[in-house]
């Protein structure tokens, strides 16, 4: 195990449900109604400092309990220039936390990070996944009138949409 | 929208009562190169309120990934960002390849260099040309499109296509860099600088344009980190992060060459630090020559059947590689099950591929981090408070490119 | 390699030169000027320097590697070489390749009975060429490809053989390109 997820492990706690490093990123599993805990951790604390929020994105393990599965990739950037050097505490971290079918929800982040915003409007439009706390839930790729979350497993890629009509 | 709105009436000047304006722009405007939609709310001539509305373009390039082999997938990655399609192609392949725990030869590694970096010129030559047209100036456009062009006509030379390059494969590259490459592409170079140096002639110290860029688009370092911003906006701002430098992928740690930084974070400081950007990128090229020519005749591909399909002249011949090619065209490759994330710098920033295998030969999950997505997000944050003027310069310095912002 | 952060250097202070919109004006209009020149002293001694060329009539010519149409090659009995193996279907992305295989007499045993390429969604990717183990079909030099309606873009059989010579250098191509280790 990395240094890094034993810190994060001493620091968290309970919190963290598992961790693993497959072929070299650092992963943390976490439960979904303390992902907002744990992420204001991640950025505060002084030896993390994840102040940047990379990627947000969700995957959808139809089958399995919980269905989904939220991924957020944590970078570090130094905000102060430090001469030459190259800027960057050089470490990422996953986490990941799992969400149910039903309520399919989890707390939204953009409190901790704004560039969380259209993200998890993306996540919402493709996996249907609502998240607590933002205040501007829409679809952002596809359209309102679009019925269902096409990256879900049970969305088939033939799906034809009411607007558009059947293939002719 | 993350700013207040502001509904009461604003005193204009002289007494005269305003009311506010919302005005649409896009999602197909003359002035923005990308199919966007703004719906600004002016105060006379000041923007109060600013939403951005894109995903006019979203072609369902995650789900198409899901359905096909991992083979397959990667012309759509050129497709992302049409303008360096092969910096989309490394970074989906170096993913696959992570999860695979695969090296690639030598040469094969200073090969994508090479093209990534020809890639990157192409882009940053759109960007600061079709500035410069969307500002009304057509000259310096041409300018940087004739060298545009030269760098094309180098990646027809190198994959068979202009734009869609389809060039990068898992396990090494489509092909071999063919000969008299090198010289061919140090003429071009040479042509390009010179086009350069008139381009900076004409635009980086003339007033009329600097009055436009000057003090427009102001994203704070403290924003940019908040907003997740990266690429040259980024660096703009004054925070030397560069995926190549902080952590070098390929072969970015032997080569030699130096981030541009800005200091105030607006548009002038944008255009000049993709200005400088392009320079080194021209740098990286001509590192990478004199290996290309020493390493001539070495492979570029790994020698491993079950990843890179054998060569034509095996299939054609041989029993076992041609049920090799026969698995590997219809199973694909086996990748195992876990999950990568590689991200590499492209034009305009971290492009991430995280990839979500099940053990089978097609990805369960593909998932791009566009930085296009990313970066155009706070455009508000940027333009509040500005003039409705300023959309068209700082948007051009965003650089969204619709593949690759909608997918 | 250590790398150094370069600051860029803003024009901030601009002279009296810069200042004045003028002198700027003529600095552009001398280069513009130099490059009018150039182009015109290049078009007088027959020796075009313009990067524009004159489209339908003039054609450049594209690089080895081009990447037009995928098209199937001929035998000299003008049958395809195509056995219909299936494989350039399954390799193509876009699912844009319809083959219905039959038996014939002759010594390949199989041919295809349909070969139809919906062109309209065809990306001109190469996948297919790479993936035929027969070097039956391959990418044209042939990118022209408008028509007055979308039934036209169907490409069939007929449509698509091409006899060996009229592909040699892309067949060339491939031979010495695929010879890799
Ligand atoms: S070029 Fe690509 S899209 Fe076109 S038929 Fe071949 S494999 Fe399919
Ligand atoms: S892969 Fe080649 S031989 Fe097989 S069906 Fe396609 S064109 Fe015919």
């Amino acid at each position: 195990m990395s240094d890094l997820l034993q810190a994060i492990e001493e620091k968290l706690g309970d919190a963290v449900e598992d961790s693993h490093a497959y072929r070299g990123d650092d992963t943390i599993l976490v439960s979904h109604d303390r992902v907002l805990e744990v992420m204001q951790t991640l950025k505060d604390d002084s030896s993390f400092r994840f102040n940047m929020l990379i990627d947000l994105t969700a995957v959808d393990y139809l089958g399995r309990d919980p269905r989904f599965e939220v991924v957020y990739h944590l970078g570090s950037v130094e905000v102060e220039a430090r001469g030459s050097e190259p800027s960057s505490l050089r470490h990422r971290l996953r986490v990941k936390s799992g969400v149910a079918e039903v309520p399919c929800e989890i707390d939204s982040v953009t409190s901790i990070w704004p560039a969380a915003n259209w993200m998890e409007r993306e996540v919402f439009d493709f996996y249907g996944i609502r998240f607590k706390g933002h205040d501007d839930m829409r679809r952002i790729l596809l359209y309102e009138e679009f019925q269902g979350h096409p990256l879900r497993k049970d969305y088939p890629k033939e799906r034809r949409q009411p607007l558009i009509g059947p293939r002719n | 929208m993350a700013e207040p709105v502001k509904k009461a009436r604003t005193e204009g000047k002289g007494g005269l009562h305003t009311d506010i304006q919302k005005l649409n722009m896009g999602p197909s405007h003359p002035a923005t190169h990308g199919t966007v939609k703004f719906t600004v709310e002016l105060d006379g001539e000041t923007i109060q309120a600013m939403d951005v509305a894109v995903g006019y373009l979203h072609r369902g390039f995650e789900k198409e990934c899901e359905s096909g082999t991992y083979y397959q997938a990667i012309p759509y990655t050129d497709r992302l960002n049409y303008n360096s399609a092969i910096l989309a192609n490394l970074g989906y392949c170096m993913a696959v390849e992570k999860l695979l725990e695969i090296e690639i030869p030598d040469r094969g590694e200073w090969a994508r260099v090479l093209a990534g970096e020809l890639s990157r010129v192409g882009d940053h030559l759109t960007r600061l040309g079709a500035a410069c047209l969307e500002l009304a100036a057509m000259t310096p456009f041409l300018y940087g499109i004739e060298a545009r062009e030269l760098i094309w006509d180098l990646q027809e030379m190198l994959c068979g296509a202009r734009v869609t390059s389809n060039y990068v494969r898992i396990g090494g590259l489509q092909r071999n860099i063919p000969d008299g490459f090198e010289d061919r592409c140090e003429e071009s170079l040479k042509r390009v600088d010179e086009l350069l140096v008139d381009f900076d002639k004409i635009v980086t110290a003339n007033r009329i344009f600097v009055d436009r860029f000057r003090g427009t688009g102001v994203l704070s370092r403290e924003d940019c980190v908040a907003y997740s911003v990266t690429g040259p906006l980024l660096r703009a701002a004054g925070i030397p992060y560069d995926l190549r430098k902080a952590e070098p992928y390929s072969k970015y740690d032997e080569i030699d060459f130096d981030i541009p930084v800005g200091t105030t974070g607006d548009n002038y400081d944008r255009f000049l630090v993709v200005q400088e950007e392009l320079m080194q990128s021209i740098r990286i090229i001509r590192q990478c020559l004199p290996v290309l020519r020493k390493t001539k005749g070495q492979p570029v591909d790994i020698q491993d059947p079950h990843i890179r399909w054998p060569g034509k002249n095996r299939v054609y011949g041989r029993m076992e590689e041609l049920i090799q090619q026969f698995k590997g065209v219809t199973e694909g490759i086996k990748v195992p099950a876990g999950e990568a994330y590689v991200a590499v710098e492209s034009a305009n920033g971290e492009l991430g591929f995280y990839i979500v295998s099940d053990g089978s030969g097609k990805p369960y999950k593909v998932r791009c981090r566009p930085p296009s997505f990313v970066n155009t997000q706070p455009l508000s944050r940027m333009l509040v408070g500005g003039l409705l003027a300023d959309i068209i310069p700082t948007f051009d310095m965003v650089n969204m490119i619709g593949g690759e912002c909608d997918r | 390699m250590p790398g150094k952060v370069v600051r860029v250097r803003r024009h901030s202070n601009f002279g009296w030169k810069e200042r004045l919109y003028l002198p700027m004006i003529f600095v552009g209009l001398g280069v513009t000027a130099r490059h009018f020149f150039e182009n015109f002293w290049g078009y007088m001694i027959g020796k075009v320097k313009t990067f524009v060329v004159q489209y339908p009539e003039e054609r450049l010519d594209y690089a080895d590697a081009f990447r037009g149409h995928p098209v199937l090659v001929a035998l000299e009995s003008g049958a395809p070489k195509c056995v219909a193996c299936g494989l350039c279907e399954f390799a193509c992305p876009t699912d844009c390749i319809t083959i219905l295989p039959d038996e014939t007499r002759s010594a390949i045993e199989r041919i295809p009975k349909v070969f139809d390429i919906d062109m309209s969604r065809c990306m001109f990717c190469g996948l297919c060429e790479e993936a035929c183990p027969e070097e039956a079909i391959v990418m044209s030099r042939d990118v022209e490809l408008a028509t007055y309606d979308r039934e036209a873009m169907l490409f069939h059989k007929e449509d698509l053989l091409r006899t060996e010579e009229q592909l040699g250098r892309r067949i060339g191509f491939i031979r010495e390109e695929y010879n890799r280790a």
